[in-house]
């Protein structure tokens, strides 16, 4: 299966959504829940599914993250997500 | 103990229109007369919730069979519990279907007993295989996400591709390939149910065939059967670590079939609160933890993944509940799980039945092969 592209609208794959938040420490986790079981989120992770909400593309969603993590190299940062979404998709928790 | 539950089983009925022959339910069925009502399977999800659970799995028997089903997934739903429906189908239209989904179901999981029709429904005991097929298409018309369960064993697994194919032309976002448990009725018809280990062999490689050409698409999860791997499974994620599970009358058990171990009793929700229960009752703390645990399981590294087995297959093989899972090779009782194995690929024929499109006709001729699932009073 391919990586997302700068056009592609990644989004929750059907039958996942968002469950509770919880409070870890300082930072906030937020669970998604799926058929079999739930992935606990947090951080980069956290940041990047909350964007993909089948509107936005990939493109903005990079766009943004390397806005937030000004100094990563954005390469590594396109890299890392595009992984990350392509490791979820094969798992149906991500469409796009 | 920092456990908290993380899922709900609810098996809202025992009755069910199916009698597939190694139903997980336990033999000794509960009642009908004794069911839990709508307002007490309120109570259990509002519970279910505050505790923190995620999941409300609504299981059977079959769960349509409860009219107040909708409710009840309505309930579960507010109070915050992601929904699945693990269903046969039968009892099931598209305005139920309509009426479940608006009601806030999330997903359902459908079970074909096989790709044949005959085959299928002589598996079950029933004619509900063509039921099921108008009725994934259904599922497709509408948004909610579908998984396609599908039990194999002996007299299915040689045409293991063919199911496979079946299953894609369905469109589910994921499939399940279960190998038969053997507890309950599925342990009584064990002979008729286990694989040989070509046919093992062979269905782990057409898998993970259909895993690479279904990536991205169908995910499909299975897993090789107990009796055939080195290493126990974890069953229900470890004895009251993950889950409750509510029966039809409101008895809560760590598992399906624990009601089978002698000198345990279990605590109703009409009696006490699930936290209560969870936390107190001696039923869940009785193999919680690794306190109980024998040798070899103690002294194994491996007892953080396992939790030593399954509790109730220690019980049914070995006739104690307390001793390490014979499906582990280190097991001291391991030989009879090495003798079921070996009867199972002592060249016993695999039952053909001729096609035929009468259940009734298919069924006199293996009458000897296996029992059906009943149904409860």
């Amino acid at each position: 299966m391919a990586a997302p592209t700068d056009t592609s609208q990644p989004r929750l794959a059907i039958g996942c959504r968002w469950g509770p938040t919880a409070q870890s420490g300082k930072e906030e986790t937020r669970m998604i829940l799926f058929p079999e079981g739930a992935i606990k989120l947090q951080g980069t992770g956290k940041l990047v599914l909350e964007r993909c909400d089948g509107n936005r593309t990939f493109g903005e969603i990079i766009a943004e993250l390397k806005r937030e993590f000004g100094k990563t190299d954005p390469e590594k940062i396109r890299a890392d997500i595009s992984m990350f979404l392509e490791q979820l998709q094969t798992k149906r928790i991500v469409d796009y | 103990m920092s456990f908290s539950p993380l899922a709900l089983i609810a098996e809202v009925t025992h009755r069910c229109p199916l009698h597939c022959v190694y139903c997980s339910n336990p033999m000794q069925l509960a009642s009908t007369s004794n069911e839990l009502s709508t307002e007490e399977w309120t109570g259990v999800f509002q519970q279910g919730g505050k505790l923190g659970m995620l999941h409300a799995h609504f299981t059977g028997g079959e769960p349509l069979a409860r009219a107040d089903l909708t409710e009840l997934i309505a309930t579960a739903r507010a109070a915050g519990l992601y929904t699945n429906l693990i269903t046969s189908g039968i009892g099931l239209n598209e305005p139920r279907l309509q009426s479940l989904i608006d009601a806030g179901l999330d997903h359902i999981q459908i079970s074909f007993q096989d790709s044949r029709e005959d085959a299928a429904n002589w598996i079950a005991g029933a004619k509900a295989h063509a039921h099921k097929i108008e009725l994934s298409r259904a599922i497709r018309r509408h948004k909610i996400a579908f998984t396609v369960n599908l039990v194999v064993h002996r007299q299915n697994l040689d045409h293991l591709e063919e199911m496979i194919a079946f299953i894609e032309q369905l469109h589910p976002e994921r499939v399940e390939i279960a190998h038969t448990q053997y507890y309950g009725w599925a342990l009584a018809n064990r002979t008729a149910l286990m694989p040989t280990r070509a046919q093992l062999e062979k269905a782990v490689a057409v898998i993970a065939d259909a895993e690479k050409r279904f990536s991205g698409k169908m995910r499909i999860d299975s897993v090789v059967p107990d009796y055939y791997a080195k290493y126990p499974k974890a069953c229900m994620g470890g004895w009251g670590r993950r889950l409750m599970l509510v029966n039809p009358s409101g008895k809560v058990l760590p598992c399906h079939a624990a009601e089978v171990l002698p000198g345990l009793s279990f605590v109703n929700v009409r009696e006490k609160s699930l936290d209560w229960i969870w936390q107190e009752s001696d039923s869940f703390r009785k193999f919680r933890g690794e306190d109980w645990m024998p040798e070899p399981c103690r002294s194994c590294e491996r007892r953080t993944e396992d939790f030593g087995g399954c509790r109730c297959q220690a019980f049914l093989l070995t006739g104690d509940a307390n001793v390490t899972d014979p499906a582990c090779s280190l097991a001291p009782s391991h030989h009879l799980v090495d003798a079921a194995v070996y009867e199972a690929n002592a060249g016993a024929e695999i039952a053909q039945p001729t096609p035929s499109s009468s259940l009734v006709k298919l069924q006199k001729q293996t009458a000897d092969l296996w029992r059906y699932r009943t149904n409860p009073e």
